[in-house]
């Protein structure tokens, strides 16, 4: 429990730190967003005190103490006001950010669990049948697929899948005519709308599982208590999971923890190829338009999911290995 | 041939006949570990299956109880176990025999257990496998089995990693005996371990073997302990049985060259004339003249002598000012708490002794008696918490970084493990050469000339020869000759040897030993050996130390200390030590 404490402890320290060089980091650059307009528009010629005044009303200008303004900030952070979008103004950028993130989250971090676990399970059976073909086949190919970059995948299975076969449609996460609701038709247009991007994230992402577990699975079959619970007469499948595979997992959590924190920044290319309308296409979208308020959150967004997953693979330690408990 | 052939067929329990294992690397030369393994062993029998690295004997204990894993296996012959071939047995079948068959308790009783699953899992594991304990009473006979190991019941719920190296290994115990083996083979069983732990797990591997009535195979190395323990012995050399005969027959007469050999470096620290073969002690001083060589060791002879009295280090040598003493004086060293809540661990507690010029002193204790933390502070890698340490006019207990080379230079280090202390990607020569090049200003052939002579110096001849290998072309004994040579190679006054020769054969131990009391003939070199085996402690030094809990607590000449030790710790490490030429009574 202590140990529980601890973690969360240093989630909540880790995750003050981050919001506030997420304040910092911005007013540590010279100028504000409205100075910036303004030299832009000041290329054309001078600008009117008007205009002036406008653009600062419409960006803000900071005021107060910088200690007034973090505390602003922090109430705007824990309120989830980030500010009005200057690319889809005068959206919020909070319900742009809502309306991303349930897609991202649930196409690529269920994507990026499934290929943990169906690559770790193969990664077993490779090192367990170690020469057979149940090594050969996820091995070699395993190796094959993830040697292809993630866009060049999705750019193939979007070409012959999709425009050629037209088995599955080429961009969206819904179809167009729908609006997104809680019904089994729509349910089975975002899913149908899922198998394209989701397949490419599995085929890059899965040979890397299984060399990974594979390898440290051969070597933990070569520790001594595998061969004493050999000595020992254990049935084979309880040596190969109980024994080997459990204690083989473990270095490869770390690994599933920095995979689980790119789910939402990492997505950016499948996202833009498919036009899926997650996080990732959020972020081309507010970089390619400098839309710096929407680029912050995203960021903030970000370094807290990368933070969020940390935590979680820590607990996940703590259950799985009683060395780490302590 | 043995004696168990004359005792009725059905009290045989296991007979091997004309074994042969066989290791087949991927791309290499099958080898023969074993060949020809013809013997017999009778129900209760207590046998000891004894040989150096590389004999063979692991292979075979593998092999009799089926855990053969490619690259080796089994290349012909047959092992009957009660009249059944488990030789060619299919892999589900020899499991289920398992169960009031045959056991194992391997080497490393370390890494034993599975890290991540509790010791009560363990024994349910095995309940579950073979069925043979029902799930009502699962946990009373988990607690009776560790019970039998002397150990509470309160293991149950512990990992192995918050377990001692005796506990793990009475665990290990344990688990086999779970089996309700009809043989136990114990490979090596406490070799891993402290020495008077090992005494206290041997001891409970003999009453369990008496109170159980199981046959058992001790697989060890240490000739010395198999003769105490055991009542017939199996001597094995290059994958052959050289020797099988009733352990009194192997002490009285010893047949075979091998172990006439093996047994002649074993002796009793107490006694007024210490000897093994190219070493001896005596009498309170140590004799000055060395007994003829029979093992590894190549003298330094006069010549190399001669030509190392013209050469850059002893020019330098002389060229130098006086030989300085290293004074430890008060010193204690305090580490910080393991865990919060826990008090802090005071590794060395007011210790000091001086290390004159040219002296040889032994610093003696069991793992965590500080004698290594002492080594560390000496060598400036750590600093005391209290007291002082000088060297000459360095104050080595507040060491800076620029005067760390000045020290190393003087202070020289031969590790305990030769395997891990070279790097095995570099040749002898480049490992030796790299200090020379750092410490001196020797360079290019200055340098190589050198390199030579360190060779030549450690008994590595033809230098040229070894010169040009890689750590994995060499023995055990002659890689530790290596790591003698690079701690030479700048010169250094004193030499720090933190068991030098523990994880060595025996038959390679006097080798390295003599090389390290020679150097301080013909180098001058002062020795802290640092070590738990009393008996090499009496042949190459002339002061000891014993050490219990970071303090002294006996000390003086080590022959006098020895032979009347007034401390009781002392004591109970010499009764530790297995005397095969003086049978000692039963220990309880």
């Amino acid at each position: 429990m202590r140990f529980v404490l601890t973690k969360i402890g240093l989630l909540l320290l880790t995750l003050w730190a981050a919001v506030t060089l997420n304040f910092l980091l911005p007013r540590l650059m010279p100028g504000s967003p409205a100075d910036a307009a303004l030299a832009k528009l000041a290329q054309n010629g001078p600008v009117s005190p008007a205009t002036k005044a406008a653009i600062e009303a419409q960006l803000g200008v900071p005021t107060g103490s910088m200690f007034d303004q973090y505390l602003q900030y922090l109430g705007n952070v824990a309120t989830f006001d980030f500010g009005v979008s200057y690319t889809f103004f005068p959206q919020p950028v909070a319900g742009l950010v809502a309306a991303a993130l349930p897609w991202t989250l649930v196409l690529v971090g269920l994507v990026t669990i499934i290929a943990f676990i169906f690559g770790t399970l193969l990664g077993v059976l490779a090192a367990w049948k170690r020469g057979t073909w149940l090594d050969t086949l996820p091995t070699v190919g395993g190796t094959f697929a993830s040697a292809f970059p993630y866009f060049w995948t999705a750019l193939l299975l979007l070409f012959f899948l999709g425009y050629v076969a037209g088995w599955f449609p080429t961009s969206g996460a819904y179809g167009r005519g729908t609006t997104p609701e809680f019904s089994a038709a729509f349910l089975l247009d975002a899913i149908y709308h899922a198998i394209l991007p989701a397949t490419t994230i599995l085929i890059t992402s899965l040979g890397g599982w299984i060399l990974g577990m594979r390898s440290t699975m051969i070597n933990t079959l070569g520790d001594d208590y595998v061969t004493f619970a050999e000595a020992n007469g254990l049935k084979p499948r309880t040596v190969a999971i109980r024994y080997a595979a459990r204690n083989a997992i473990l270095p490869n959590l770390t690994s599933f923890g920095l995979a689980l924190g790119g789910v939402v920044g990492g997505s950016l290319l499948v996202e833009r190829v498919f036009a899926y309308p997650g996080v990732g296409y959020l972020l081309y979208t507010a970089v390619t338009n400098q839309d710096f308020p929407l680029m912050q959150a995203l960021f903030l967004i970000i370094t807290i999911s990368v933070l969020l997953a940390n935590f979680i693979v820590d607990i996940l330690y703590g259950i799985l290995d009683p060395r780490t408990r302590r | 041939m043995s004696a168990t052939d004359t005792e009725a067929p059905a009290a045989t329990l296991l007979s091997v006949q004309n074994l042969s294992v066989v290791y087949e690397p991927t791309g290499g030369e099958p080898v023969h570990a074993v060949s020809g393994a013809t013997f017999d062993l009778g129900r209760g029998d207590f046998v000891g299956l004894v040989g150096e690295s590389g004999s063979g004997k692991s292979t075979l204990g593998f092999a009799l109880t089926g855990l053969s894993k490619p690259p080796a296996r089994v290349g012909g012959g047959s092992i009957l176990f009660n009249g059944v071939d488990i030789a060619g047995m299919s892999s589900e079948d020899l499991r289920v025999q398992r169960q009031g068959g045959f056991a194992m308790v391997l080497q490393s009783g370390m890494n034993a257990l599975n890290p991540v699953r509790s010791i009560r899992n363990h024994f349910y594991d095995i309940f579950a496998a073979h069925g043979h304990i029902g799930r009502g009473e699962r946990e009373a006979r988990a607690i009776e089995l560790v019970g039998k190991v002397e150990l509470p019941a309160g293991v149950l719920d512990r990992f192995s990693g918050e377990l001692s190296g005796g506990m793990r290994q009475r665990v290990s115990i344990a688990l086999a005996l779970s089996l309700e083996p009809q043989l136990m083979i114990f490979d090596e069983p406490t070799t891993a371990l402290d020495v008077l732990v090992q005494h206290a797990v041997m001891n409970t591997i003999r009453e369990l073997q008496k109170s159980e009535g199981f046959t058992a195979v001790l697989i060890s190395h240490d000739l010395g302990m198999v003769l105490e323990v055991t009542e017939r012995v199996m001597v094995m050399h290059n994958g052959l049985i050289v020797e099988d005969r009733p352990a009194a027959d192997v002490l009285a007469s010893p047949q075979h060259p091998y172990t006439r050999m093996l047994l002649s470096h074993y002796g009793d620290p107490r006694a007024e004339i210490v000897e093994v073969p190219g070493l001896a002690a005596r009498g309170p001083k140590r004799a000055p003249e060395v007994s003829h060589l029979k093992t590894d060791f190549v003298p330094v002879s006069a010549e190399a002598r001669a030509r190392a009295a013209g050469t850059e280090g002893v020019q330098r040598r002389e060229g130098r000012a006086a030989r300085e003493a290293i004074v430890v004086s008060n010193v204690s060293k305090i580490y910080p708490p393991p865990r919060r809540g826990e008090k802090p661990v005071r590794a060395v507690n007011d210790v000091s002794f001086t290390l004159e010029p040219g002296a040889s002193m032994a610093l003696v204790g069991a793992s965590g008696s500080g004698k290594s933390t002492i080594a560390k502070m000496i060598t400036g890698v750590e600093h005391p918490t209290s007291g002082t340490i000088t060297f000459g006019d360095l104050q080595v207990d507040r060491i800076k970084r620029r005067s760390l080379k000045r020290l190393h230079t003087e202070v020289q280090m031969v590790f305990q493990d030769p395997y891990s202390a070279l790097n095995p990607l570099h040749t002898v020569e480049y490992t030796l050469t790299r200090p020379i090049v750092n410490f001196s200003k020797l360079r290019g052939r200055d340098a190589r000339r050198r390199m030579l002579e360190l060779l030549e110096t450690v008994g590595l001849t033809p230098v040229e020869q070894f010169a040009a290998r890689l750590p994995h072309q060499l023995s055990g004994g002659q890689r530790q000759r290596v790591v003698i040579a690079r701690a030479l190679a700048s010169d250094p006054q004193v030499i720090i040897a933190d068991e030098p020769v523990s994880m060595l054969d025996v038959s390679l131990r006097a080798g390295v030993l003599a090389l390290l009391d020679s150097l301080r003939e013909t180098w001058g070199v002062s020795m802290l050996y640092i070590t738990h085996d009393l008996l090499s402690a009496r042949l190459v030094t002339d002061q000891i130390m014993v050490l219990n809990q970071g303090a002294v607590v006996e000390e003086g000449a080590t022959a006098s200390v020895l032979q009347n030790p007034r401390d009781e710790y002392t004591i109970r490490l010499l009764d530790a030590i297995p005397h095969p030429t003086t049978p000692t009574p039963e220990h309880n």
